[in-house]
């Protein structure tokens, strides 16, 4: 008796936790729709908010800003987070190995921490060399910092999880290092490069503090442009833009969370 | 299985000639000299070792784990550098030759099937590798799947097979390359015992139809006397004995390779002339034939030499024991005695002879020419 009490509180306890995380954002969603301009009645169901959208220049510009930055910036922090996650997997038995807790820095540091330096670093570079002005070069940079460890973390554990013999196998079966690259190490981490690909974007599109503090005056990403006009107050449009980019992250994170379970097969 | 085997022998026959190149394909010779390896500082894994291998052998590298075997046979692979040494494997020198160039493939203990490939893929890798044209390799890995009889399975997922399957598939993979010489790691290690020894006999059987060199390592002495024609077994690093099953088994040259065949009646020498030994259990006569220059070292008695009770011929050593343990194994009946407060195990054939009790003083008849001088 006394169990099923239990039972019923936790269920009641997870159906709490879910609604709490997921009201606010119901009623961003919700609110997007709505025919009325404000945010105190609902009215009826309308599409105004996302004509209007497409309207605005400004948010196609940063929707556009925010595109090229995370794909440019995750194909980057693919190729060398792979890399890197290979070399950790080589020489996890070398004596200084435990060096590779540096990779982890980025995930445990702050992010305004993290971003003032980037920008302190980019303005002192910047004014020594007159390259690396801030934009959307100094913002993939910077997210290409913070997406890396993400990536060879993800590798690691992919080549981790596998039998070291298969190297060997590989080897004995007369397979060529480019030819173990090409037909043996790609396609056996292919799941895992996909689902580290998935996360890589979804943090960059995520990222507000960081790619604030990179940003130069023509590169303001959605992130940016939101934290900008919401100082006018919270308008439809926004929610309009709000739910976009739930749907976009979540469909990403879904792929991501696919493709990792995969690997386990 | 003999239908089977006969048609990839002679389809083996007709690449031969393809490749003129290459001189008997499926029989090289090994030669180890002075092979030597060391991990870290204080860790020799082989300190020197010198050993050939005969064309077409099935040949075993037998000890127990840390012994090096292993460490051997990933050097004849290729996938361990040798600190020291010369290697050659069909008389061409091979020690500074990567493993993808060497004509040589190896079954590994825990199989390596790659997890991303389907069983056809897996078979068909080392080919495809090696650059065979894509007609070639179909035909050569349908005949492959069809002589391991896991012809169905080609289309299967490797995560999909039982462990017996993945062996099969793992040794059709390394044999459809056609090497010189096929290492095998531990192959049936993992395997239950009614498949093992299955599996033992067929492997047997296979190599002495495709003639190709065989080197099995192992740390399962029966295992390594039921399938090989030669054996080395080693020890920290050292070859302790290279022969026949036979003459490992009956003559093992030191106490360490009697004791791990499996003996266990071994005495002490405590002084001996030339056809009588002085032991623990009293003097014993033995063939003058077995008499050694050190007047040190050990007695093997086999147990299944012993007769135990009825009458014992004059010319046979006699002792007086009493049974401590019998241990009844079906076909055969195990006895654990003490003759002069030292043990001594006996087996006798369970042949519908009188079968002793625990307590019972037995004599025991031992023929001079069954005993044995170990070294030390």
């Amino acid at each position: 008796m006394r169990k099923r009490t239990l039972k019923r509180g936790l269920t009641a306890f997870w159906w709490l936790t879910l609604i709490f995380l997921y009201l606010p954002l119901a009623v961003v969603v919700l609110f997007s729709f709505n025919a009325a301009n404000s945010a105190a009645r609902l009215t009826g169901f309308s599409l105004r908010w996302y004509h209007q959208l497409l309207g605005n220049e400004q948010i196609i510009t940063a929707f556009g800003n925010t595109l090229i930055l995370a794909t440019c910036s995750s194909v980057i922090a693919l190729a060398i987070g792979c890399l890197i996650g290979y070399g950790m997997y080589r020489h996890r038995h070398r004596k200084l190995g435990w060096l590779i807790v540096l990779i982890y820095l980025p995930i445990v540091l702050p992010d305004i921490v993290f971003g003032i330096s980037e920008m302190a670093f980019f303005v002192q570079f910047h004014r020594l060399t007159g390259l690396l002005q801030p934009g959307l070069g100094t913002m993939v940079i910077a997210h290409v910092t913070f997406q890396i460890p993400f990536v060879a973390l993800i590798v690691y554990s992919r080549f981790v999880g596998l039998d070291p013999s298969l190297f060997e196998a590989a080897k004995d079966l007369y397979a060529t290092p480019l030819k173990r690259v090409i037909h043996f190490m790609l396609p056996t981490i292919k799941p895992a490069l996909i689902s580290a690909f998935f996360l890589s974007f979804t943090l960059s599109v995520d990222d507000f503090v960081i790619s604030f503090f990179t940003a130069g005056p023509e590169s303001a990403t959605l992130p940016i442009y939101i934290w900008s006009a919401i100082k006018k107050g919270v308008t439809p449009e926004i929610n309009a833009i709000a739910t976009l980019m739930i749907g976009a992250v979540a469909l990403a994170a879904v792929i991501s969370l696919a493709f990792n379970r995969q690997r386990k097969v | 299985m003999t239908d089977l085997t006969n048609t990839v022998k002679t389809t083996d026959r007709a690449d031969v000639t393809d490749t003129a190149s290459r001189d008997k394909r499926g029989a090289s010779s090994i030669r180890m000299q002075g092979l030597r390896k060391q991990f870290g500082r204080d860790s020799v894994a082989l300190a020197g070792v010198d050993l050939d291998i005969n064309a077409g052998e099935f040949f075993t590298l037998l000890g127990p784990s840390g012994c090096g075997k292993t460490t051997l046979l990933r050097i004849l692979a290729g996938l361990e550098e040798a600190d020291d040494g010369q290697l050659t494997i069909g008389g061409k020198d091979v020690i500074d030759m990567p493993p993808h160039r060497r004509s040589v493939n190896t079954v590994f203990q825990s199989y390596a099937l790659f997890p991303h490939l389907s069983v056809r893929d897996n078979l068909a890798f080392g080919l495809r590798m090696r650059g065979e044209p894509a007609a070639e390799r179909d035909r050569k890995v349908a005949e492959v799947a069809e002589f391991i009889k896991l012809g169905s399975l080609v289309e299967r997922r490797v995560d999909q097979l039982s462990g017996g399957q993945k062996q099969r598939i793992a040794l059709a993979r390394a044999l459809v390359c056609e090497p010189d010489v096929l290492l095998l790691d531990e192959p049936l290690s993992a395997l239950d015992a009614g498949l093992r020894g299955q599996l033992q006999v067929e492997l047997q059987r296979l190599q002495k139809r495709l003639g190709v060199t065989f080197v099995f390592v192992t740390h399962d002495q029966d295992e390594a006397m039921v399938m090989s024609d030669r054996i080395a077994v080693l020890d920290s690093g050292i070859i302790q004995q290279v022969g026949t099953p036979s003459e490992i088994y009956e003559h093992p040259a030191n106490a360490f390779v009697a004791r791990f065949m499996g003996h266990d009646n071994l005495f002490a020498i405590t002084a001996s002339e030339s056809n009588w030994v002085d032991t623990g259990l009293g003097r014993l006569q033995l063939d003058p034939a077995e008499q050694r220059d050190t007047p040190d070292g050990w007695l093997l008695i086999r147990p299944e030499t012993l007769e135990l009770g009825g009458d014992v011929p004059a010319d046979y050593n006699r002792l007086e024991g009493t049974v401590e343990e019998r241990l009844y194994r079906g076909s055969r009946i195990e006895y654990r005695l003490t003759v002069n407060d030292h043990p001594l195990t006996a087996v006798a054939g369970n042949l519908g002879q009188r079968i002793h009790d625990v307590g019972d003083r037995v004599t025991i008849g031992i023929c001079p020419e069954d005993l044995v001088r170990v070294a030390a």
